[in-house]
């Protein structure tokens, strides 16, 4: 996904963004007391719920990702179901619980089954769910009313939420919407928060940080299913009267998502300035035009939408950002200076230990292709050991099935955990647990997150709490020689930067077994003989590590056994410098001729 | 017996008109990679041309074919153009909402000049009922019925035989390659989304003497040509006719067994079954599975 400013710009020493929000906040509520008009206090209300819907949809659309537009349809459950209840005599104070009860259960019941599904292909699941949802509360009409709807008995006062005057509808309104925009904050300050956003970017090194994937973007859409029912059962008793058309709309559910695409996707408070903004434009073309122009208003969002995602992805959080951000002080922690280049710990090396990774007789096929052949290896404490074999050799699948991410057919992997037993996992999020940290061959940034949010992601593993994370984080930083891309996004940092930040994130983790697939492919000469050094020192600290390397001069002098692997089978293992003289090994690499060319 | 064959001749039908509907959806997307939420617009943008040139000028409705299929080739081709080509880069959230802002502005801008009420395009005879034995379609029905099939045989040997049509399945599969070849790539887009949207102005100039135009009868079928297309193997026109005729006889009997205001459960508890058991369409070859994680 693009970029995108996560939260508001954290600046450190900065008034400016905390001060402007308040001041909106306080606005939107003090604004219509004052000015007391009955259209005013309508259109504020309408931001209000609007704002609040937006931001919960904003949970599941923009932080995990999932671009739901059927969003109306948990809008409906918490209407119907509060209605319902309201007639039935039981107050919406509870039937809005009810309601997101309900439709928290409904969201994950049909979320799971989708979350394979990407970009528009999740959105057209979701409008087909709508619809199956609006044509089942036609369909039921003894339950929900049918086409003619149904209506609040005409009961007023606190206790059924409906009033003669507008304030109390706008308290209630107000302090829903403080309560979204508070529930999507501290998601987004929590490690949830960049659990979801870290999945949304990159699902596979999400799921080797040992993130649960599935149940982060589960609890997403629970807790946004959840709060857009509330606001429905309240927006029910609001309007007094609902109908399937109108609740179970995809209008309304594309107007929800506009709101937050249009203020700045994924940022906590985009969903809140997207509709301040449009609300009342078109509430006021409505009231205004409405009688003469059917359609103006409609055909206002439409083009307003075209000509925002044409001139302005990221939204207006980008651009306020950017205003707000400009009193930004640099970095006070060595923000210019050279990143110190790693120093060896002359600390004596441990001596090899007992086995802790083992992998007995891998088997793996792709469809009639034997890729995996018979595969067994061992890995001991503080070990390095080197995989070699040429492309195409299997080598990466072999690590896939050391680190959970493919299933061999048979055999099994092994790993001893921290209290002295070997066990088996099956998941690479078990495997995480097991403190196996790995890197993919094609790193795998969390692109629009800072490079501080992804080390973090790495650390959470270890501690479980923002600030300790934070502080590992940038601890592990400057020793990778990351300090000055801190809050850079991960993006724009150069391939030599990526690798480091593909193995700060794992190191966060701190792995007791590494499995590092080809972090020495396509850096300079200059940075290898850093790379190596790197190797050794997180060596030197007890973790072991198996590294596929394709760099002869980094195997040859970083490991201390080496298996060679070709077409899927070990064919040789030993030490390094006995391996690469054995005919089989070189055959392999360069073919028969150049063996008996080597013998002539 | 002769509920059951009459119910049949009727799902043929509608998988015709279905078919009809789809094959320009699967060819964009097949091409371009981006699903045009606006298909339905463009239905219905094409519906109303047919609907003013048949009323103000009097002539047979399938007349109009020769200015709205140029029409909507202009107006796929701009969209292209104008919005996506420029949005190539960018995230599919992005692209989709592209595409779902064109729709609601298409629909009210069609809400603004024609109100809420349907138009009638003169059905000039086509909708006698013709048939065999006891069981009858309109006629207008058995042209739209074999003008899919002749679309989609056309569609099919225009990229298999063609130059223009091997470009267009070159730049498909490998974009990179493809300008590589020297093959001129946003041109081939441009071309595609124009053939795509072309093919609904043909269903567009078949549809309206049997179907009343209204701003929002884009919207229906739209959801229905999704179903189509996911069904059939995203972007495989073969694929898509098929699916066509299944879920105009899944509509059909549906509409008839279980009540015409079931029958989208049915369609749509397909559509969620495919989506989520057989991504890749249940006719599509393991292909095209771009949108799915493993």
């Amino acid at each position: 996904m693009s970029t995108r400013t996560l939260s508001l710009p954290r600046n450190r020493d900065g008034w400016r963004a905390p001060a402007a929000l308040a001041g909106v906040l306080a606005a939107l509520f003090v604004l219509p007391v004052v000015i007391d008009d009955a259209f005013v206090y309508h259109i504020f209300i309408t931001i209000c719920i609007f704002a609040g819907l937006s931001t919960a949809w904003n949970i599941v659309g923009g932080y995990a990702g999932q671009l739901s537009l059927g969003h109306a349809a948990f809008y409906g459950i918490g209407a119907y179901v509060g209605m319902m209840l309201v007639n039935a005599g039981v107050t919406p104070w509870l039937g809005m619980f009810a309601g997101g009860g309900v439709a928290a259960v409904v969201a994950v019941a049909i979320s799971y089954p989708c979350f394979r599904l990407h970009g528009p292909f999740f959105a057209l699941a979701s409008i087909a769910f709508l619809e199956v949802f609006r044509v089942l509360a036609l369909h039921f009409s003894d339950v929900t009313g049918g086409a003619t709807g149904m209506m609040v008995p005409l009961e007023t006062g606190w206790m059924w939420m409906i009033f003669q005057d507008r304030l109390p509808s706008l308290i209630i309104a107000f302090g829903l919407m403080l309560l979204t925009l508070l529930v999507a904050w501290g998601l987004r300050q929590h490690r949830w928060g960049f659990y979801l956003v870290a999945t949304r970017e990159r699902e596979s090194a999400a799921r080797s940080a040992g993130i649960g994937t599935v149940k982060m973007r589960l609890l997403a859409v629970a807790i946004s299913a959840a709060l857009t029912a509330m606001l429905g059962t309240f927006h029910a008793m609001y309007l007094t009267f609902i109908e399937p058309g109108s609740v179970f709309s995809l209008t309304f559910s594309i107007q929800i998502a506009m709101f937050a695409l249009i203020g700045g996707i994924g940022t906590v408070f985009g969903p809140l300035v997207g509709t301040i903004l449009l609300v009342p434009v078109t509430e006021l073309a409505r009231g205004w035009l409405g009688a003469e122009a059917v359609g103006l208003h409609g055909f206002v969002y439409g083009s307003v939408l075209v000509i925002a995602v044409l001139f302005m992805p990221d939204g207006l959080m980008s651009v306020l950002s950017r205003f707000f951000g400009a009193g930004k002080t640099a970095r006070d922690e060595d923000a210019a200076g050279t990143p110190p280049a790693p120093t060896r710990t002359q600390a004596q090396r441990a001596p090899i230990g007992d086995v802790v990774l083992q992998a007995e007789h891998l088997d793996k096929h792709f469809g009639g292709l034997h890729v995996t052949n018979d595969v067994s290896l061992t890995l001991r404490k503080g070990e390095v050991l080197g995989v070699i074999g040429p492309n195409g050799a299997g080598k990466t699948t072999v690590f896939n099935m050391l680190s959970g991410f493919l299933k061999p057919d048979s055999g099994r992997v092994s790993i001893r955990g921290a209290d002295g037993h070997f066990h088996s996992p099956a998941s690479p999020g078990d495997f995480a647990r097991l403190q196996l940290g790995r890197t993919f061959q094609i790193v795998q940034p969390f692109a629009a997150m800072t490079v501080e949010e992804n080390i973090m992601v790495g650390a959470f593993h270890r501690h479980p709490a923002v600030a300790d994370a934070r502080r590992s984080a940038r601890e592990i930083a400057h020793r990778m020689g990351l300090a000055r891309y801190l809050d850079d996004e991960a993006r724009g940092l150069p391939i030599g930067g990526l690798k480091r930040l593909e193995i700060a994130r794992v190191m966060a983790m701190e792995p007791r077994v590494l499995l590092l697939d080809e972090v020495m492919a396509g850096i300079n000469r200059a940075d290898l003989q850093e790379a190596i050094e790197l190797v050794r020192t997180i060596r030197d600290s007890g973790v072991s590590i198996i590294a596929i390397e394709h760099v002869m001069q980094a195997i040859m002098s970083l490991s201390d056994r080496v298996i060679v692997i070709n077409s899927g089978e070990v064919i040789a293992e030993g030490a390094p410098e006995d391996v690469v003289r054995q005919e089989a090994v070189i055959e392999a690499y360069l073919g028969k001729e150049s063996i008996d060319a080597a013998a002539q | 017996m002769e509920t059951v064959l009459q119910i049949t001749a009727n799902g043929l039908m509608l998988g015709g008109l279905y078919a009809m509907i789809s094959v320009g959806l699967t060819l964009i997307f097949g091409i371009t990679r981006v699903i045009n939420f606006a298909h339905g617009e463009f239905l219905m943008v094409g519906m109303y041309i047919v609907y003013l040139i048949t009323t103000q000028l009097g002539v047979h409705p399938y007349a109009s074919l020769l200015l709205v299929v140029p029409a909507l080739f202009v107006m796929g081709a701009l969209t292209q153009k104008l919005v996506i080509e420029r949005l190539r880069n960018s995230d599919e959230h992005v692209q989709i909402f592209a595409t779902v802002g064109l729709s609601i502005a298409l629909i009210n801008l069609a809400l603004l000049i024609f109100g809420a009420d349907i138009a009638n395009t003169p059905s000039s005879g086509l909708r006698h009922s013709v048939g065999v034995g006891t069981v009858g379609v309109l006629t207008g029905q058995l042209v739209i019925f074999f003008s899919s099939i002749v679309l989609v045989v056309g569609l099919h040997l225009l990229l298999t035989r063609t130059r223009p049509g091997r470009a267009i399945r070159a730049t498909a599969q490998n974009r990179a390659a493809a300008r590589l070849m020297g093959i001129n790539v946003s041109r081939v887009y441009v071309l595609t989304f124009g053939l795509g949207a072309a093919c609904v102005g043909v269903a567009a100039t078949l549809v309206a003497p049997l179907y009343p135009a209204s701003p929002t009868i884009g919207t229906y079928f739209v959801l229905i040509a999704f179903v189509v297309v996911v069904m059939g193997g995203l972007g495989s026109i073969t694929g898509a006719f098929i699916a066509a005729l299944v879920i105009g006889l899944v509509d059909a009997f549906a509409g008839y067994y279980l009540g015409s205001d079931l029958k989208e459960v049915a369609v749509f508890g397909i559509f969620l079954l495919v989506l989520i058991f057989r991504p890749s369409g249940l006719f599509g070859a393991r292909r095209n599975l771009s949108h799915v994680s493993p």
